[in-house]
């Protein structure tokens, strides 16, 4: 219990550092926002235009006026050009619903010697960033089984509300939920499940033919193993502790089973036609937020491709 | 134990230690404890194959501190002893204690006995007899005793007070050695070699033959001595003797015959000096009362120096007939006798005036001699006084010259010839004359006859029947070259010949000095009846009056010491004890070393010989020791093996506060304090004197030291763009605590309500302000000031400036005057607005200068700057700026530039305590220019 209080208190800290240095990160991205931008009306037609009339900000076409309209829907200017009234119509839009599943689960809070922050930290970031630059664009950001989509502007105060008063497990991958089918989702955690588990949650998740992507977060020492001597290595989450004698002499084995492990995942989400990246925590947030945000415009524009990678190659 | 001092209760623990192999190899196979690391990825590793798991191996240096321990707590429970009580050998042989008993053993002397004490007690528990050989006493028998009688007559040993010599005891010990047969000998000396030290060690070595020999030497601090005190022209110095080495600091004192201090004086030996002087710079006065001299904290009679009437100095006139030589001062007689007198006593020169009056001064003076050089004719009634001041025993010299030769007067010792005789002069057929002889009996005796002076030129005296007695030096065809007689208990003395040059070459010679010095040694140090000793004649003997001890203590004279005589200066004998002889007021002071005596190491290595030294201290148990260092050293390996078992990183990542504390405390405990606080007072001086800078108190409230602190930046950087002053950064001072110094100007922001500074600090406040200092003190409530004409000062601010000003001293105060410098300084001001306009500012009253000059002066300056400046119209928050350079307060005035008033009354009161009242000067320029121009 005093672990649980213990590593509720540093999601706390995580959480309250994350939101400010999320803010930055995406206020220092305004060149992406423009870019997103710029493609979004010059690619795309809009925010994921409904191709009909309705409520929108973009123009969709000119129709007759009928009668019984109100008389200030009339376009004066187009209809000043013929003997008929038009009334301008705007395209329907709707915008785009993005799950975005943050990890933070014990084992998240590690952060060893070399790394600057936390995995949880990392995590966190880039999740209220990738949700403000998202809500920014239009798009409804939610959290699985915690927060409902949205559109609100102030993304990152909601998250970290939601994420503050969340009283459930800390779950390394996200609830059993099935989303839309035009839904994304974005899952942000380290991966460390077996691969049992993680096959059956990307199959829930990409049951109704929803896309999305998969983050894997890692701390260097995770991937470079720099260990030696007589070594206890204590799962943070309570699934068991080995005793390694020599660590120094198990580097080769590790890196050889992470490899694995890694190509079990992209196996299954390559199967799926997701996205699977890894991000180590002493790289830089806006990579991997770059790397995400033009994954997703690249999704939208119906090119995918699963060679698109960002970060250290595993 | 193998030459160490150190013995065990139960040696068979000892054998434990043969335990060590087998405990490294215990230690050698025991794992050291894994160091415990979360690792997220922990699952992964589950599915890596585990390897052999060779067992990692303990550093060997590990194993090596852990088997230290262990062998120390082995040690300590074997029950280590160091300096047992150790037998001088196994013999049944009777034991011969020879036994140092000069004053030079005198210093460590318990030491000597405690060591002495063990033998006789191990010889007693063998069952032998002792013979105690005290080395002073040659003619002693030496006999073989019982324990207890040596105990007896070890008791009664006492350090001799002055330099033994220790071959006169050996014919002693070779007859009792040859009577004795088979015999042990221990030798507790001290070390010091006060001369025949070497015949010593040979004839020892020869009476002795194969006999075993323990000498007992070291151990001890060597003693140290003092010799050859001299009161020199401006100080008075003493050599301070020792025979080891290396550097050593140590102080001599001065007594008085009270035995009250005087002074003291500081001596240091360089690493291989055997002697250093100590010097007492005190006033001549003091330095004539001084009778004993002593090293402080040394314990012997050779570490005192009495000084009798000898060491003192006198003062002595000089009056000169031939006032005009003055023209030609490196020839005037007085410059010869100066030269001369010097070296041991005070000249004083009579002032300018006839010699009459000189004489007249110098019998107002009760001085105890008196020179006259060509002295003609004196008046009677002066003759009177100096006849009345000779019987009671002042001692006047005269010297020849033209106007004595022509004179006539009874103040010379003999009768005198009309006229002087010249010698090897062109109408003479004699040649100039050598001196030939010193008297005998008179005080010259035994002074070297130079062979260079010649005299040319003397007076001479009519030859009658006591010629002869009277006559202290002549010439070789038999004339007196000095003559003296005793008056009453005076002296009448005539150097018949000048004090320069003209006559004889004798004031050149070093015999002139000698001849004074003789002369000057009869005088007493003051004219008072009873103190001159001139008349005593020089073959009386003198009986003891205090006696030294071999502690130099003083004590009334044993039955053995004997009168000695009134000459005596040689170095005491067992005879002649050191101490006072003669009357109590002029007493005759024996030393124990004469002062060409040195000291010198003893050497012994001749001898065939074990060495022992005194074992200073009580035998000591190493248990405790031992223990605690194996403790430590447990310690130490218990947090080796924290660290390499990553127990520190744990330690510092989940207790990272508590455990930086107890490190920080830990540090701080370690750490010596005051150098930090040393260090730390440095930096604020480094910082403060770098650079003029502006300093504020800080008053602890941050609202106002914030704004205080940004207002000073801002007259900086005012100061800076306007004048020549490029001030640092302001400082923060509290007063109590830092040095105010260095600040031409504090400012002090009254907070109203603050509590009255200590008075440590309010101390300090008053000696800056009286140093030169200026505190301005700013309550910055103008604007709260109620209405009235006394409203100003009912403000909460004026009522704790006031409970401040309370206890400091405060001058008169007025508000500025419109003359005041300070209006002129560098703007030319009519107030001193800050953010507010309607407070008074106070400075220190000026002088009232009611003379028509000053009141058309334009500026009153005053002597000094004031130290004190009040005032309620917050410059500070007017000056104020933030870091973007905008202001940082508004101001409530309605004037515009009241903004750059203020600043301008900041600039005008910095450059007042920089340049204080130059400007009330500079003002005047102008008319000065143009009055120099007419």
């Amino acid at each position: 219990m005093a672990a649980e209080n213990g590593h509720t208190a540093k999601e706390i800290i995580a959480i309250r550092r994350a939101d400010g240095e999320s803010r930055t990160l995406a206020a220092s991205l305004p060149r992406l926002v423009l870019e997103a931008r710029r493609i979004a009306a010059n690619v795309i037609h809009g925010l994921h235009g409904r191709r009909r009339a309705g409520s929108g900000e973009n123009f969709w076409q000119y129709r007759r006026f009928v009668s019984g309209e109100p008389a200030q829907n009339v376009d004066w200017r187009r209809s000043a050009r013929d003997d008929h009234l038009y009334v301008r119509e705007l395209e329907w839009e709707a915008s785009h619903t993005v799950w975005i599943w943050p990890d933070r689960s014990p084992s998240m809070a590690f952060a060893s010697k070399t790394a600057r922050e936390s995995k949880l930290e990392r995590t966190l970031i880039v999740a209220f960033a990738l949700a403000e630059l998202l809500v920014a664009g239009g798009e409804r950001v939610g959290i699985p089984g915690l927060m409902a989509p949205t559109t609100s502007r102030s993304i990152i105060d909601k998250m970290a509300q939601a994420m503050l008063h969340d009283d459930a497990d800390r779950l390394s991958l996200p609830p059993s939920f099935v989303p839309a089918a035009l839904a994304e989702t974005i899952v942000l955690s380290d991966f460390w499940s077996p691969i049992a588990e993680i096959r059956t949650t990307l199959a829930g998740l990409s049951g109704s033919g929803a896309h999305g992507t998969l983050v894997q977060i890692v701390d260097p020492a995770e991937e470079s193993f720099p260990y030696s001597g007589r070594v206890e290595f204590v799962e943070p989450e309570g699934f068991g502790v080995i005793t390694a004698g020599r660590a120094e002499s198990w580097a080769q084995d590790y890196t050889t089973r992470l490899a694995l492990h890694r190509d079990q995942i992209r196996a299954e989400t390559n199967k799926l036609d997701w996205l699977f990246t890894t991000h180590a925590t002493d790289r830089s947030a806006a990579e991997l937020l770059l790397f995400l945000h033009a994954g997703m415009q690249v999704s939208k524009s119906g090119a995918r491709t699963t060679t698109i990678k960002a970060g250290p190659a595993a | 134990m193998m030459g160490l001092p150190l013995a065990f209760t139960e040696p068979l623990l000892l054998i434990g230690l043969v335990s060590l192999p087998v405990l490294w190899w215990l230690l050698r196979v025991m794992p050291p404890r894994p160091r415990r690391i979360e690792f997220p990825p922990t699952r992964l590793l589950f599915d890596i194959a585990p390897r052999e798991e060779t067992p990692s191996r303990t550093p060997w240096w590990l194993t090596a501190l852990r088997l230290l321990a262990a062998a120390l707590v082995i040690f300590a429970a074997a029950g280590p002893i160091w300096n047992p009580q150790t037998g001088a050998a196994d013999s049944k042989a009777p034991l011969m204690i020879m036994f140092d008993d000069g004053w030079s053993a005198a210093s460590h002397w318990d030491v000597r006995i405690r060591a002495a004490d063990e033998l006789i007690a191990n010889a007693d528990t063998d069952r032998r007899a002792i013979a105690l050989v005290p080395l002073s006493e040659p003619n002693r028998d030496i006999t073989l005793m019982p324990a207890g009688a040596a105990r007896v007559a070890l008791r009664q040993l006492a350090p001799k007070p002055y330099t033994i010599d220790r071959v006169e005891t050996l014919a002693a010990v070779d007859r009792f050695l040859k009577a004795t047969g088979d015999c042990e000998i221990a030798w507790l000396s001290d070390g010091v070699d006060t001369g025949r030290g070497e015949d010593f060690v040979a004839g020892l070595g020869k009476t002795i033959g194969d006999r075993s020999l323990t000498i007992f030497e070291g151990g001890t601090s060597a003693p140290l001595a003092l010799v050859a005190a001299e009161n020199a022209a401006a100080k008075m110095t003493v050599k301070v003797l020792r025979t080891d080495s290396g550097i050593a600091i140590g102080t001599v004192r001065a007594l008085d015959q009270k035995a009250s201090p005087i002074g003291e004086a500081r001596f240091s030996f360089g690493p291989q000096d055997k002697e250093t002087d100590a010097a007492f710079d005190l006033p001549v006065e003091l330095r004539n009362d001084i009778t004993r001299l002593e090293i402080s904290g040394e314990r012997s009679a050779g570490a005192v120096q009495l000084l009798d009437k000898r060491w003192r100095r006198r003062a002595i006139g000089i009056v000169s007939g031939a006032s005009s030589e003055t023209a030609q001062p490196l020839l005037a007689p007085t410059f010869y006798l100066t030269r001369a007198l010097a070296p041991f006593a005070d000249v004083r020169l009579a002032d300018k005036g006839s010699p009459q009056q000189g004489i007249t001064q110098f019998l107002d003076q009760k001085l105890p001699m008196i020179i006259l050089a060509d002295v003609g004719t004196i008046a009677p009634e002066l003759r009177e006084r100096l006849n009345a001041w000779i019987d009671q025993g002042g001692v006047l010299v005269r010297f020849a010259g033209p106007r004595l030769a022509q004179a006539e007067d009874d103040l010379v010792p003999v009768k005198l010839r009309k006229g002087g005789r010249t010698l090897g002069g062109s109408l003479t057929w004699e040649k100039p004359q050598h001196l030939a002889t010193f008297a005998a009996d008179g005080p010259f005796a035994g002074v070297v006859v130079p062979k260079d002076v010649t005299v040319s030129r003397q007076v001479l005296a009519e030859p009658d029947a006591v010629l002869a007695t009277k006559s202290w030096a002549s010439l070789e065809d038999g004339t007196p070259l000095v003559t003296g007689e005793h008056r009453g208990k005076g002296l009448v003395s005539l150097f018949h010949v000048s004090a320069d040059m003209r006559w004889s070459d004798l004031p050149m010679s070093g015999t002139f000095v000698e001849m004074l010095r003789r002369v000057v040694d009869m005088s007493g140090y003051t004219s008072k009846p009873g103190a001159g000793v001139a008349g005593e004649a020089t073959a009386e003997t003198v009986a003891p009056l205090h006696i030294l001890d071999g502690f130099g203590a003083f004590g009334p004279p044993p039955a053995t010491a004997k009168p000695l005589p009134a000459d005596y200066r040689d170095r005491a004998t067992s005879d002649h004890p050191p101490g006072f002889y003669g009357p109590a007021e002029g007493p005759l002071a024996v030393n124990t070393l004469a002062s060409a005596d040195r000291i010198a190491a003893l050497n012994t290595a001749s001898l065939r010989a074990r060495h022992a030294t005194y074992t200073n201290a009580e035998p000591r148990d190493l248990r405790g020791w031992l223990l605690s260092t194996a403790l430590a050293l447990f310690l130490v390996d218990a947090i080796i093996v924290a660290v390499l078992g990553g127990g520190i990183a744990a330690l510092l990542r989940r207790r990272a506060a508590p455990a930086m504390i107890v490190l920080g405390l830990l540090f701080a405990s370690l750490s010596p304090a005051p150098s930090r606080a040393d260090s730390a007072t440095d930096d604020f001086a480094m910082k403060a004197t770098s650079q003029t800078r502006l300093a504020y108190v800080v008053t602890g409230n941050a609202d106002v030291d914030s704004i205080v602190k940004a207002g000073l930046s801002g007259l900086t950087l005012f100061l800076a763009q306007r004048t020549a002053l490029e001030a640092g950064d302001p400082v923060g001072i509290d007063p109590a605590r830092d040095e105010l110094a260095f600040f031409p100007l504090i400012y002090w922001p009254i907070v109203p309500g603050a509590p009255k500074p200590p008075q440590d600090a309010i101390n300090k406040i008053d000696a800056y302000m009286k140093q030169g200092g200026t505190v301005l003190f700013d309550t910055r409530d103008a604007i709260e000031a109620p209405p009235g004409a006394n409203g100003a000062a009912q403000t909460p601010g004026m009522q704790t400036l006031r409970e401040i000003l309370s206890s400091l001293d405060v001058p008169e105060l007025e508000p500025v005057p419109r003359e005041h410098v300070l209006t002129k300084t560098f703007y030319l001001l009519r107030d001193f607005p800050g953010r507010f306009v309607t407070g008074q500012t106070w400075v220190e009253t000026l002088p009232r200068e009611d003379d028509e000059d000053s009141a058309q002066r334009p500026a009153r300056g005053g002597d000094g700057v004031s130290p004190i400046i009040i005032t309620s119209n917050d410059l500070a928050g007017a000056w104020a700026v933030r870091p973007d350079g905008q202001a940082m307060l508004p101001v409530t005035g309605g004037d515009t530039r009241q903004r750059e008033f203020a600043y301008r009354a900041g600039a005008n009161i910095v450059m007042y305590t920089l340049t204080g009242n130059y400007k009330a000067d500079q003002v005047h320029a102008p008319a000065l220019i143009e009055r120099l121009g007419q």
